[in-house]
Formats: C-alpha cells, sequence, structure tokens
C-alpha cells in the first residue's frame, strides 16, 4: 500500500515537472509575442519610450563592443592560423580559406557573440527587472498609466537583441578580413580569388540560414532570461537560482538553433 | 542612432558585397554540358581554365533524352576564353574531389557563343578501382602460391639454407661447390702438387736466367755473335759494293759484246752473200770451163 501511493506521488510529481516545464516555455513564447507586438506598434518609439528605447541600446552595445571586437579577433587569428598550417600540412592549402570562413564567420562568431551578449547584457538586464518589480516599480508606472512593458522591459530586449546583431556583425567582418590578410598578407592580387570563395560558401539557402540564426540567437538571448524573471516563481526545491535556471535554458536554445542550422547547412 | 546606422550599414554592405561575390552584376553567357552520369557535381562549383575559375554552375538537371545536363554561367569577361573547339572535362579524383575544366587549344577559333551545348568528357579515378583490386586479389593468390610449404620458391629457400650451412662447415665454399669431402679434398690434393710444380718451375727459371742472362750467359755469347755478324756483314757490304762495280763493267763489256755480237750478225750475212756469189760463180766457171766434170754417177 505504501508502495503504490509512493508510485503513484512519483507519477504525479512527474507529470507536474512535465508541466510547468512546459507552461514555462509557452510563457516564454508568450512573452515574446508580446513584446514583438509592442514592438510593431509605433507608440513604441514615440516620446520617452524613444530616449529609453536609445539609452539602453547604447549601454547594452556600446561599453562591449571594442573589446569583444579585439577578443574575438585574437581568437579568430588564432583559429585562422591553426587552420590554415593544419591545411597546408595536409596538402590542403586550397580549402583552408573556406574551412575558415565556413567554422568562423558562419559558425563560431554568432555563437560567441549571443553568449558573450547573454552574460554581459541580458543576464544584468534581467536582474534589474527582477529588481525593480520586487521594489513595486512595474505597479508604480502602471498607476501612473505607463505600460511597463512598454517603458522597461521592451527597450532591454530590444537593446539585447541589436547588440547581440551588432557584435556578430562587426566581428564577422573583422574576421572576414583577418582571414584574407593572414592567407595572402597586405596585397590586393588574391581579392577575386578571396570573393569567389566568399561567394561559393554564402550561397542563398547558406546567407538565409545564417541570417535566420543570427537573428533568432538575439532573440532568444534577449527574451529568454527577462521572461524568465517576470512568469518563473523561484522553485524551491531546486538549489539553483532563478538566474542559473534562465541560463540554462538559454544554453538549450541557442544549442537547438546552432542544430537546426547546421542541419540547414550540412544535409 | 549612430550604432544603428553603423549596423545598417554593416548589413547592406554584407548584402552588396555578397551579391557582387555570387555574380549578380556581372553579364554572363550560358553554357550547357552534357554529361552521361553528373555525380559529383554540384551546384556553385567553378569551371576552370587554365587553373582560373572562369565560370559556376548554376543548375543541374536531367534532360529529355536521360542525359545530364549541367548549366554553366559564365562571365563575359571570361567567355573569350571559351572557343568552338574548346574541350571539356569532367574529373573525378581518388578522394571523390571532382573537377570541370575548359581547354581551348587554338585560341584564334570563333568565340563559343552563349547557350552553346557542348559533351563534356569524362575521367573517373576511381573506375580504376575494381580492375586494381582485381588485380590486387590476382596478386595476392600468386603470392600465396608462391609462398607455400611446399612451393618451388620454399624447396629453393632450404636448398639455399642447406648451401649457407655447408659453407659454414669446416670446407667452407668448396664443400658448398663440391658437395663432398673427397672432392674437395682432391681439389687441395691439387693445389698442394700445382703449388710444388710452381715451386720447381721457379728454380728452373732462376737456372734458366742464369744460363740466359748470367755472366757467361747465353745473351752475352748472343750479343758478341751479333756483333760479330754485324762485322761480317759490314764485309760483305764492301765485298758485294765491289761486285757491283765488277758487274757494271760485265754489263758494260755484254753490252759491247752485244753490238759486237750485232755487229757480227751483219757481218756474217755479208760474209754468207759473199760466199754465195763466189759458189754462183765458181758453178758458172765451172759449167763454161773444160774441166767441168758430169756430176751424174753412173751405177754398174
Amino acid at each position: 500500500m505504501t508502495s503504490l501511493l509512493s508510485w503513484q506521488g512519483g507519477l504525479a510529481d512527474v507529470g507536474r515537472a512535465t508541466v510547468t516545464w512546459f507552461a514555462g516555455w509557452w510563457r516564454i513564447i508568450h512573452f515574446g509575442a508580446l513584446i514583438l507586438v509592442l514592438a510593431l506598434s509605433s507608440s513604441s518609439y514615440a516620446g520617452p519610450n524613444r530616449s529609453v528605447m536609445a539609452r539602453h541600446v547604447y549601454l547594452g552595445t556600446a561599453p562591449i563592443l571594442l573589446w569583444f571586437t579585439v577578443l574575438s579577433s585574437l581568437i579568430s587569428l588564432v583559429i585562422i592560423r591553426i587552420v590554415v598550417v593544419t591545411a597546408v600540412s595536409y596538402g590542403l592549402s586550397q580549402y583552408a580559406l573556406e574551412m575558415v570562413v565556413r567554422v568562423l564567420v558562419l559558425e563560431l562568431i554568432p555563437l560567441t557573440a549571443a553568449v558573450f551578449v547573454a552574460l554581459r547584457c541580458a543576464l544584468p538586464n534581467a536582474a534589474d527587472i527582477a529588481a525593480m518589480r520586487k521594489r513595486g516599480e512595474f505597479d508604480a508606472l502602471a498607476q501612473q498609466g505607463v505600460d511597463p512593458l512598454q517603458r522597461e522591459v521592451l527597450p532591454r530586449v530590444g537593446a539585447g537583441m541589436f547588440s547581440a546583431l551588432m557584435l556578430a556583425a562587426v566581428s564577422c567582418v573583422v574576421t572576414a578580413v583577418l582571414a584574407y590578410v593572414s592567407v595572402y598578407g597586405f596585397t590586393t592580387g588574391a581579392f577575386v580569388g578571396y570573393t569567389r570563395t566568399f561567394g561559393h560558401v554564402f550561397n542563398p539557402a547558406v546567407s538565409m540560414i545564417f541570417a535566420l540564426k543570427t537573428f533568432f540567437f538575439g532573440l532568444a538571448v534577449a527574451l529568454i532570461p527577462i521572461a524568465s524573471v517576470l512568469y518563473d516563481p523561484p522553485r524551491a526545491r531546486l538549489r539553483t537560482s532563478a538566474e542559473l535556471q534562465s541560463l540554462v535554458r538559454l544554453f538549450v536554445v541557442i544549442l537547438l538553433i546552432e542544430a537546426a542550422s547546421l542541419i540547414g547547412n550540412y544535409y | 542612432m549612430l550604432l544603428l546606422a553603423l549596423l545598417l550599414l554593416l548589413v547592406a554592405g554584407a548584402v552588396v558585397y555578397l551579391m557582387y561575390a555570387r555574380g549578380t552584376f556581372e553579364a554572363s553567357q550560358r553554357l550547357v554540358l552534357i554529361a552521361d552520369d553528373s555525380e559529383g557535381v554540384a551546384v556553385g562549383m567553378d569551371l576552370t581554365f587554365s587553373g582560373f575559375p572562369i565560370g559556376r554552375v548554376r543548375r543541374i538537371e536531367l534532360g529529355a533524352d536521360g542525359v545530364a545536363r549541367i548549366i554553366i554561367d559564365v562571365p563575359r569577361k571570361d567567355a573569350h576564353w571559351l572557343r568552338v573547339s574548346s574541350v571539356f572535362t569532367l574529373t573525378r579524383g581518388l578522394l571523390g574531389n571532382t573537377s570541370l575544366k575548359a581547354f581551348s587549344g587554338i585560341l584564334t577559333d570563333p568565340p563559343l557563343p552563349g547557350g552553346a551545348e557542348r559533351k563534356v568528357l569524362i575521367g573517373d579515378a576511381t573506375a580504376e578501382i575494381p580492375r586494381l583490386v582485381a588485380d590486387a586479389r590476382e596478386l595476392v593468390r600468386n603470392l600465396t602460391a608462391l609462398s607455400a610449404a611446399d612451393s618451388p620458391f620454399a624447396t629453393s629457400l632450404d636448398n639455399v639454407r642447406e648451401v649457407t650451412e655447408r659453407l659454414k662447415g669446416p670446407r667452407g665454399a668448396l664443400g658448398m661447390l663440391f658437395g663432398n669431402e673427397a672432392d674437395a679434398k682432391k681439389l687441395v690434393t691439387a693445389l698442394d702438387r700445382t703449388n710444388a710444380l710452381l715451386a720447381k718451375v721457379d728454380g728452373l727459371a732462376a737456372k734458366a736466367d742464369a744460363q740466359a742472362f748470367g755472366p757467361e750467359g747465353l745473351m752475352l755469347e748472343t750479343r758478341a755473335a751479333i756483333v760479330q755478324l754485324n762485322a761480317a756483314l759490314t764485309d760483305a757490304r764492301g765485298s758485294l759494293k765491289k761486285v757491283d762495280v765488277i758487274l757494271e763493267d760485265a754489263q758494260a763489256v755484254a753490252g759491247n759484246a752485244r753490238n759486237a755480237t750485232a755487229d757480227l750478225g751483219a757481218l756474217r750475212a755479208e760474209v754468207d752473200s759473199s760466199l754465195r756469189k763466189v759458189e754462183r760463180m765458181i758453178d758458172a766457171v765451172n759449167r763454161r770451163w773444160p774441166f767441168a766434170r758430169d756430176p751424174e754417177l753412173k751405177l754398174p
């Protein structure tokens, strides 16, 4: 009898956890839809909302743009050197440049930019939102007739997304230039061949997948941490904090997006 | 705003660059390559000429007659490398790397027109692999037969081992050559006797040397004889010179005698004629003279 009760209790716990899990993901999707509607509303960019948006976009991008670019350039140089030397040692130097473009520009740079923005911008923004809610600032804004989502959440989501796209774009361009210089040196004679290789890699399908991947990376990085602190109650039985739970969820989503892009590119 | 402008600029620049890289802004002409098998050919693959890419595969489709049609876009600025006599090849390497190449032997021929269709020559290194595997299998079979325990090769190796063991034996190479002790011993005996003979010959040679080249040897006497012979020859030479003079005189005498003989002949002929004349005269006298006798003999 006791074992039957414990077995039933276990099943009930699993059921509740599954429902909670699905509910969490549904709340994120719902939150995303809300933010999308607000982002497409012209009122979100009017009046004080515009200045708040601009301020958050600047604060989320400018401080980290330069040194992320430097950091990614250094790591890119190392990876380019490794790939080129290895390819030359196997007599496959004609494939070195294409491999560098595929590995770095197509895959690694967007991924690292998304993770970096998540750690330096999105998670602090989520913590700010949680603190503001705790202090009752959301309620105060609502009493003043201001939509807190539009005034405080949307700019942060926009900043996170913009930061991810900006870091990815700048780093990709810098890496492409570094790849050319590393392989060919400071000469313009190989520009035509390099352009041809670039065009060979970025065919229409790959270009579309790359753009969608970067967009969804930015979206996931901007939405998931804030959605988690807005809608997920803290789970007392787990030892992890809400931020860590949102981080795990974010990494899972990033992994899924990356897997989907790899399947789209290479299958 | 600056950041937004920068992002828009980067994205727009990337889009334009990619479109340029894909050849969107350059005029091109179409080339269709017909192949029985287009395996390995992918959209976006380059068509190269002398190692330089001059075209790109845009589409691969199956024709109505079941052959593969590879549609290639060639930029007009590179189209002048293709001529009506150009040859196109599709080569597949061992590692599966497929390449499309164009060859134009006669660059003065008319240019290849747009939309031209050409049959591509296919070269596949992997097609040789089945034959190579079959040959390798045959080789392994032969090697197995060769290296079998009862094969002639194994027997030869056994014989070689036996020979090397004999080489290591007490008689060494001799034992290996003759195969038995008795014959090897005979050779050794023969060698000893030959050595003895050589020693005797040495002694003979020494004596002969003394006889020939010693203080009273043959060579000295021969040399002395030669000296004497030289002297005799010198005397003979002098005598011969005198004889030569005598002969010259004799020759002169003979010449004179020849002349005299010739004169004698003429004299003789004159004497003959004179005598005949005298004889005729006597006959005439006898006929006319009363002392003439009747020459006729009357027989009893």
